[in-house]
């Protein structure tokens, strides 16, 4: 007993072995919220009208594009989750993919980028823009919101600057892995969405179950208490932001994929809306505290699901604005309904 | 502990009972220009229930603050078990052993309690938490505290207050502490969870841990510590055995004078009555209720917490609305139906839990003073007069002797006691025709608790009707001019003043199991 008497983590002591998985049980609420199971029926409700409302939708040339239309913006969602559970935002994406894109887009125009490289040239570009906000939120103490408005702002001039008042065009297909073409399909699926999906899966496992993931989470609910309880809370906040970063500058790269040859400045306008939206529909907290990424998949899908839909039923495309902001609202409604039933009892 | 699943090496025997564990000599600390502490020398054993006194302000929070690694000392030496050590960090602190329970619970809403327990210090497998560890661990915790053991799984949301200071304790043992510093324990606790938590820290002695137990509540102190350190000013009297203590020793030494103990006499004019409440009922919380409080007169409702006591005074107070009977103010029946409707009438309120009604914890004192009062200072109802807001700031600053180096000051940076001058403050502003406390000194420290005492007096003397609530028995008896027991929701036995505990105590019922008060 004379050195430390702490837990030492990662070394459980023998006797824990003998703990059967029986034993084990349920230890974490359900792995899946009642939201989450509200926006599954939505979204399968949603389909099969859809599906039975314009025969066209349950074909490939539908689904495929809706998956791929959808990947970057759930990618981006996944970083953004992981943000919103520390009580913080990135209204700064937009301008991080545009930064990335314009970048990657030049690169392979003009030095003739492979693949790999412009993936990874994207993906670290967007994690320095990220470990930007990250340094800032961290260690400047002033609330996200502020900051990543100011570094949107920033990151615009970027790309506008990289831009050049013109277009990136003649774009070679290097990326068109992660398009909506054959190329960019193994078995029918998008390759876009199935790394988007093992993101997630990464991502899930990651805040459900590391110490890592759970101090998040203990962040977003009290980070005075979190820093007393010895957790290194500006370091995970942080790196929040980087993750998210990185994950952007992957999306751009499916952003390209999914365009044409040409990129135009407008690039990932809306982008952080869009992937707030995800989030919140998706339940997590915007207070911070709570939330998990399949919720952000599903709500990516909900709206993407919506946009399509609108778009093949031949309505005015300013609809789908008018359902998702319902949807945002009735997810909002939720959460505050939860805390004031939290509060009263 | 003893079980042989224990997850944590198994605590080592008392090696030497009494052992010196945790020393600090000469430490000091500032904050900007306030000297919080100076040269402060406490030494704390194995095994023993060391208490930690003062007033509010007086450096005990620094204090505690510096050995928990939320603050590093300016100078001075901290030895742990003989060795000389810095703790700059929590961390550094959690990792030599020394664990805290803060005042308020520090816990996370939505996680479960065995996480909550485990923040921090995971038990990890293969870099993934270990949640079946984790919980048997926890199970274990939950039974020393004395808390069910299918509490491990239940978000922290969905426990009590009292429940969640219990968790707050688990927290801390799972590490194997060697020091553990409670913080005020006992401030938000019943009775009843008064004695589990003296188990609790009973049985944690009898292991070898070192206690640091800070409390208002000086009679707690004689059941429960077995040596007290007495802080004044930022510096260390000294540390006494509670064996050469009394109440009134300790009181003296906190407040570094000799305590009077006769109240002022006080006659209350004859007037007829300003506040009369008639047969007031509120369904399911209390009934028949008849108070009568008259200009100048100090009246206290005496009720166990669940009496119904304090649902009354939300009612005058236009928080809860009465389902039958009256409430007359200077004869006419009012019916407040929102705290604004009853401070238009002139009655002002001093809530209960002032960390979580009426102060903006962040905003200046002056600013906390005049909230509530704005149309009076302001001009033409429009812009605020901010010089007069400050002078009135000021003046109620040297009125109630609030420590603070200008009015300024936001409230998050005050100590409790102050805090709550602060919030009586803002309702004296414009003399109150009617003033209701609710547990006016609540976790407020002896020196404080005079001064909002003799506050309230001179309120009266100025012709407001009084009307206490509390469960505080010596705060009862001590300042009111008529005391009324209230017990089962109805208000039963009247006293006048020097009425004596036991005759109280006795009409209120319940409180078979009062500790013999020293």
């Amino acid at each position: 007993m004379s050195s430390s008497t702490l837990t030492p983590p990662g070394g459980a002591p023998a006797g824990q072995q003998a703990h059967t998985a029986k034993e084990r049980g349920r230890v974490l609420p359900f792995p899946i919220t009642g939201q989450e199971i509200v926006l599954i029926v939505v979204i399968v409700a949603l389909w099969v009208a859809l599906a039975l409302a314009t025969p066209a939708f349950l074909t490939e040339g539908s689904i495929v594009p809706l998956f791929v239309a959808m990947a970057p913006v759930a990618l981006i969602g996944i970083g953004m989750t992981v943000i919103i559970i520390t009580g913080g935002i990135d209204v700064s994406v937009a301008g991080i993919v545009m930064v990335c894109a314009v970048v990657v887009a030049k690169a392979m125009v003009d030095s003739g980028a492979s693949l790999p490289v412009a993936v990874a040239l994207s993906v670290v570009i967007g994690g320095l823009l990220g470990l930007v906000n990250g340094v800032l939120i961290a260690y400047g103490r002033v609330h996200a919101i502020i900051i990543t408005f100011g570094t949107a702002n920033l990151f615009k001039f970027l790309g506008l600057q990289l831009f050049g008042g013109t277009t990136v065009d003649n774009i070679p297909g290097t990326l068109a892995f992660f398009g909506r073409g054959e190329a960019g399909r193994t078995l029918g699926v998008p390759h876009s969405f199935l790394v988007m999906l093992l993101i997630a899966a990464a991502a899930w496992y990651y805040l459900r179950h590391t110490p890592g993931g759970r101090h998040l989470y203990a962040i977003g609910g009290d980070a005075d208490a979190a820093r007393l309880a010895g957790v290194k809370v500006q370091r995970r906040v942080m790196s929040a932001y980087v993750l998210t970063g990185l994950l952007t500058g992957l999306a751009a790269c499916f952003v390209i994929a999914r365009g044409t040859s040409t990129l135009a400045p407008n690039v990932g306008a809306g982008m952080e809306l869009a992937a707030i939206a995800a989030v919140v529909i998706g339940g997590t907290s915007i207070m911070g505290g709570r939330g998990s990424v399949l919720g952000t998949v599903l709500g990516a899908l909900l709206v993407q699901t919506v946009t399509s839909g609108v778009t093949q039923l031949g309505w005015r495309s300013q609809l789908s604005s008018l359902f998702i902001g319902i949807f945002i609202l009735i997810a909002v409604g939720a959460d505050l309904l939860r805390q004031r039933a939290r509060r009263t009892t | 502990m003893s079980e042989t699943r224990t997850t944590e090496p198994a605590p080592s025997p008392p090696p030497d009972p009494g052992a010196e564990r945790l020393s600090v000599t000469g430490v000091s600390k500032r904050y900007g220009a306030v000297r919080a502490i100076r040269n402060a020398d406490m030494t704390v054993r194995a095994g023993s229930v060391h208490a930690l006194v003062g007033e509010n302000g007086a450096g005990k929070s620094t204090l505690i603050k510096i050995l928990s690694g939320a603050a590093t000392a300016d100078t001075g030496r901290i030895t742990f078990e003989g060795r000389p050590v810095n703790i700059s960090s929590t961390a550094d602190a959690i990792a030599l052993g020394i664990a805290t329970v803060y005042q308020e619970p520090q816990l996370f809403p939505d996680l479960t309690v065995a996480e909550n327990v485990f923040t921090g210090r995971e038990i990890t497998r293969r870099g993934r938490v270990d949640w079946a560890a984790q919980n048997a661990r926890v199970v274990e915790l939950l039974e020393l505290i004395g808390l069910p053991a299918r509490y491990a799984t239940v978000p922290v949301s969905e426990l009590s207050i009292a429940e969640q200071q219990q968790v707050s304790i688990a927290k801390a043992l799972v590490g194997n502490a060697k020091v553990l510093i409670l913080d005020e324990p006992s401030a938000i606790l019943t009775d009843a969870e008064i004695e589990v938590l003296f188990g609790v820290v009973r049985r944690l002695a009898s292991t070898g841990v070192a206690i640091i137990y800070i409390s208002h509540r000086l009679d707690e102190l004689f059941v429960i510590a077995d040596e007290v350190t007495v802080m004044r000013d930022g510096q260390t009297l000294g540390t006494w055995p509670i064996e050469e203590l009394s109440v009134r020793r300790v009181v003296e030494l906190m407040v570094g004078g000799i305590l009077e103990d006769t109240p002022p006499e006080h006659t209350v004019p004859d007037a007829p009555p300003r506040l009369v409440l008639e047969g007031l009922s509120c369904e399911g919380e209390y009934s028949d209720v008849d108070v009568a409080v008259r200009p100048g007169e100090i009246v206290t409702l005496y009720g166990l917490i669940g009496s119904g006591a304090a649902e009354i005074a939300e009612t005058v107070y236009g928080m809860r609305r009465a389902t039958s009977g009256r409430i007359l103010l200077d004869g006419k029946p009012i019916a407040p139906h929102s705290p604004r409707a009853a401070k238009r009438l002139g009655i002002a309120l001093l809530p209960a839990n002032r960390k979580l009604q009426g102060l903006f914890s962040f905003q200046s004192i002056a600013f906390n003073i005049s909230a509530g009062h704005l149309p009076m200072l302001s001009k033409l109802g429009t812009w605020m007069d901010r010089r007069r807001e400050r002078q009135v700031a000021r003046d109620f600053i040297a009125r109630l002797s609030v420590k603070t180096p200008h009015e300024r000051q936001p409230v998050s940076a005050m100590s409790g006691g102050n805090a709550q001058k602060v919030v009586l403050a803002r309702q004296l502003v414009e003399r109150p025709k009617v003033l209701v406390l609710a547990e006016p000194t609540q976790g407020v420290d002896v020196g404080a608790k005079e001064e909002i005492h003799r506050i309230v007096r001179s309120l009266a003397e100025e012709g407001t009707a009084v009307l206490i609530v509390t469960s505080d028995l010596p705060e009862a008896i001590r300042i009111s001019d008529r005391l009324q027991v209230v017990r089962a929701g109805t208000t039963t036995v009247e006293f006048g003043p020097g009425a004596s505990q036991a005759d109280v105590l006795a009409a209120a019922a319940g409180a078979v199991d009062q500790e013999e008060a020293a």
